[in-house]
């Protein structure tokens, strides 16, 4: 383990960043129609429920990364396999991010640019922050939070003096019932974006204060799932349901429908710069675990030596994990989180946790 | 031959070590005129040694002779005090077993001090004392007689402040030394010199405030200018690029002011001071990055002004780092999000103009560049034919010529000022360059390359550290009790602590009663029960 600590505050202002990353950008929960938003406050809650899983896991073992608890939960081989298995999730998660980030970048504002050219420069700069270490990671995320909720800030004023919310758009309510909301809650916004903060299980070791993780867990997922809430209700308020549904870009659409004084138009920027920060903390993120988990495996030291290879290794899974945008949506939405998602993120933690407690308990015993 | 081997390292070394001694560390002769031989053999006979015998002192019952350097000393010392006493005072019947007993009594100055060996006294004969020899001893006095010609006190032309102390830092060590003794009048202000420069013998002093600064930086401090081997020291910048933390980086690590009353406030809040003989700048560290956006008139103004023109000074900052970057982006790249009546009219400027914007804008800044650096090379007297060249041809022409358009030049015109308006020279000048870096990444790749160019912008200044401490403290990593002294001020009274990373165990700099001025309304100067009635 690197000899770095981080305070709370920045371990609360990488989960909100981590959070929001990509999740601010699409429609999640869509399914629902107009109580999208109600499908997120459900995620939240699941995500808080997953959250303690991974805190009881780390409770039990404070001082070790999750590659080295595993090993001490499943035994040496075993626990190593499953580690590894985490690591290659987390660089495939990574990727997949990377890929997305990529894509829309082309859709929206660079058609003639090659997915290749973004995703490297994106890459390169991911590199050289993962290379500087978490406590560098978490005081530039620091800074973006206060710089991305500003923005936020004068969005939503922006928004409204433009005079498009019809709160009307989000009536009738439970249209539906409850059925298709639980649905889109275990079918999607349980793992994306809330069952990922399973990589901050990796994290949580740094924290210099260990007991107020918890509460900045907690405050984490609430705030951030009240945030994309907020946006959502924005989206649907100011779109209405079909075409938040349809739109590629829901947030960009509701950016792109400011008009105040003849002048404030067309703030594509806000959008952008949404999009590329929240890419670049979620990204990053996920390769720094992969990072110190692989290196804590393999026992490399210094860790940071094997930021560049991985780097390499990320951006090679996001151009050949999908030949075009539409197969990797259709991968996104089928594939992972049936076979990814929910193993990683949840029948794993819970069987390490089962076990975790089991032998406890024996050696109290 | 083995033993060959093993022998040869060791003398070596010794020869190392031998050598490494000056030369000139070997002791006094007993005999005047010898000693007198040396001093003109290793001087080379240089015409400003003042080499002055006493032959028929009463004080000596042997010859005497006081050696100086012209133009480092005072000239009236060394005639009213030094030769006057040394001539005129009463005979001695024995004579005194060594120098200090002769003279001690008998030389009315402060600073005296025996000199025995040849390295000490040439330090001190060439740092403006005068020295003393006798016949017959193997020991001289080296008495304090520094003088001559210096710059004399002045307002400082760097940091202009509109209120505040007027006086700015010269070249003498002990002037500016003591301009901050002034202001903090404590026992606690220490005070270290050391010699720094092999050739030049500089002299470098650490000031700190002892019980607030935190001794394990001054520490390190000490143990960085130890390291330092070089044969000059000609500014106190030569200091600062072997101390800094990090040396790839176009950010300043260190701040440098010309202003005592500058120096005085960071040194209360926990940072040290380095003086460097011949150099009015004084280097302070650790500073933090907010630091730069500072000025010494916030903390004389009401807060709220402060923190305004603080704000004001961030958006300077910004329009100076991504001003051009932005125009070339947005003509390039995103047209779109100009609003359409603009970019209309920029479309219509740009239509006679040969260049892509990035061109334009890169001729027009090189220009600009170069405009200003010949400002600063020309003699004052035709100083405003420069801005005469800058505005009337090169700005009017070129965009009656059409090689650039008018809004290209205002954009140009208004980094320009920007950069300017910048309250610390080392920002500004890193805000140049990394402008030009902006540039290139907006023109290769819009709004997206300035972004990720702002990322590494802020994960490079996130990683730097100034002695230790986070460069972008407080604010990441996150000092709610600093953050009142960033880039917004709140009141004085409310500023209770020392910045948390500089001043160690010793961070209240207020007693708890100091609150918000409330004076008491019984003295008939407030009116405000008659306000109610209304």
């Amino acid at each position: 383990m690197e000899k770095v600590k981080i305070t709370p505050y920045q371990l609360f202002a990488l989960i909100l960043l981590f959070e929001l990353g990509s999740a601010l950008l699409v429609a999640i929960g869509i399914e629902a129609k107009q109580d999208a938003w109600i499908v997120i406050l459900l995620g939240m809650i699941g995500g808080l429920l997953l959250f303690f899983v991974f805190y009881r896991l780390y409770c039990f073992y404070p001082d070790c990364l999750p590659t080295e608890y595993i090993q001490k939960i499943m035994g040496k081989g075993l626990g190593k396999s499953v580690a590894f298995l985490y690591m290659m999730y987390n660089v495939y998660v990574a990727a997949r991010v990377l890929r997305d980030f990529g894509a829309m970048l082309l859709t929206f504002a660079y058609i003639e640019t090659p997915l290749f050219i973004a995703n490297t420069l994106m890459i390169l700069v991911i590199v050289y922050s993962v290379s500087k270490g978490i406590e560098v990671l978490a005081r530039t995320g620091e800074l973006f939070l206060v710089f991305i909720y500003f923005l936020a800030g004068s969005g939503v004023l922006l928004v409204l003096f433009s005079g498009v919310v019809d709160l009307h758009n989000l009536q009738p309510v439970l249209e539906n019932g409850w059925k298709p909301i639980v649905k889109a809650t275990v079918k999607e916004t349980i793992y994306f974006p809330f069952g990922e903060l399973i990589v901050f299980s990796m994290i949580m070791p740094y924290l210099r204060d260990s007991k107020k993780i918890r509460n900045v867990g907690i405050i984490g997922v609430i705030v951030s799932g009240i945030s994309l809430m907020l946006v959502m209700v924005f989206n649907l308020s100011i779109l209405g349901v079909n075409l938040t549904a349809r739109s590629q870009f829901p947030l960009l659409s509701t950016i792109q429908t400011i008009h105040v004084a003849d002048f404030l138009e067309r703030l594509d920027v806000y959008f952008m710069i949404a999009l590329i920060v929240g890419g670049f903390f979620k990204i990053s993120i996920f390769l720094y675990a992969a990072v110190i988990g692989t290196a804590n495996i393999c026992n490399i030291k210094p860790a940071s030596r094997l930021t560049y290879p991985l780097g390499l290794v990320v951006l090679f899974i996001s151009m050949t994990m999908a030949s075009n945008f539409p197969e990797h949506l259709k991968e996104g939405i089928r594939v992972v989180p049936l076979l990814l998602h929910l193993p990683f993120q949840i029948i794993f933690p819970l069987l390490l946790l089962g076990l975790a407690f089991w032998k406890n308990r024996k050696k109290t015993n | 031959m083995p033993s060959f081997f093993k022998k040869k390292p060791p003398k070596d070394k010794k020869t190392a070590k031998e050598q490494k001694k000056p030369a000139g560390s070997s002791p006094l002769s007993v005999v005047l005129d010898e000693n007198l031989a040396v001093i003109k053999d290793k001087t080379g006979n240089s015409t400003d040694i003042i080499i002055r015998r006493l032959n028929h002192s009463p004080r000596f019952k042997t010859e005497a002779a006081i050696v100086y350097l012209k133009g480092l000393t005072d000239s009236q010392t060394i005639q009213e005090i030094v030769i006057e006493s040394l001539m005129k005072s009463d005979p001695v019947e024995t004579r005194p077993s060594s120098m200090q007993e002769m003279i001690e009594g008998y030389l009315p100055l402060g600073n005296m001090e025996p000199v025995k060996d040849w390295e000490t006294l040439f330090q001190a004969l060439m740092s403006g004392h005068t020295i003393i020899f006798a016949d017959g001893y193997s020991e001289a006095m080296s008495t304090s007689t520094e003088g001559g010609e210096r710059r004399s006190i002045e307002e400082p032309s760097t940091q202009r402040a509109i209120r505040g102390s007027r006086e700015g830092f010269t070249e003498s060590i002990e002037t500016n030394i003591s301009m901050v003794r002034r202001i903090i009048q404590n026992p606690n202000l220490w005070t270290e010199t050391m010699t720094i420069g092999r050739v030049t013998k500089t002299k470098v002093t650490i000031m700190y405030v002892k019980g607030i600064a935190r001794d394990d930086i001054i520490e390190e401090l000490r143990s960085r200018l130890e390291k330092i081997d070089i044969d000059g020291v000609l500014e106190s910048g030569y200091i600062e690029q072997y101390i800094e933390d990090q040396a790839i980086t176009a950010f300043p690590t260190m701040y440098h002011s010309e202003r005592p009353d500058v120096v005085a406030g960071n040194l209360l809040e926990g940072r040290f001071a380095l003086f460097v003989n011949g150099s009015p700048f004084v280097l302070l560290a650790p500073v933090v990055f907010v630091q730069f956006f500072q000025s010494i008139e916030d903390y004389t103004e009401r807060f709220y002004i402060s923190t305004a023109l603080r704000f004001l000074r961030v958006l300077i900052f910004f329009i100076s780092l991504i001003g051009p970057a932005t125009y070339i982006a947005a003509t390039t790249f995103h047209q779109e999000m100009i609003p359409t009546q603009l970019l209309v009219a920029i479309a219509a400027q740009r239509e006679s103009v040969p260049f892509p914007s990035f061109v334009e804008a890169l001729i027009m800044e090189v220009t600009f560049e170069i405009l200003r650096e010949a400002g600063i090379r020309m003699p004052k007297a035709i100083g405003s034919a420069i801005s005469i060249v800058g505005a009337l041809v090169i700005g009017q022409a070129a965009v009656q010529a059409g090689v650039v358009s008018p809004a290209m030049v205002i954009i140009v015109a208004i980094t320009a000022i920007a950069s300017f308006a910048t309250p610390s020279f080392g920002i500004a000048i890193s805000v140049r360059l990394l402008r030009f870096l902006f540039m290139i990444s907006a023109a290769t790749f819009g709004f997206f390359g300035m972004i990720l160019g702002f990322i590494i912008l802020v994960v490079h200044l996130s990683g730097l550290r100034s002695f230790g401490v986070p460069y972008l403290s407080p604010l990441a990593p996150f000092v709610p009790a600093d953050i009142n002294d960033t880039f917004v001020r709140g009141p004085l009274w409310a500023d209770r602590k020392r910045p948390a990373f500089m001043s160690g165990n010793n961070q209240t700099r207020q007693g708890e009663d100091t609150g918000r001025p409330q004076p008491d309304q019984s003295r008939g100067m407030v009116t405000k029960n008659e306000g109610d009635d209304q």
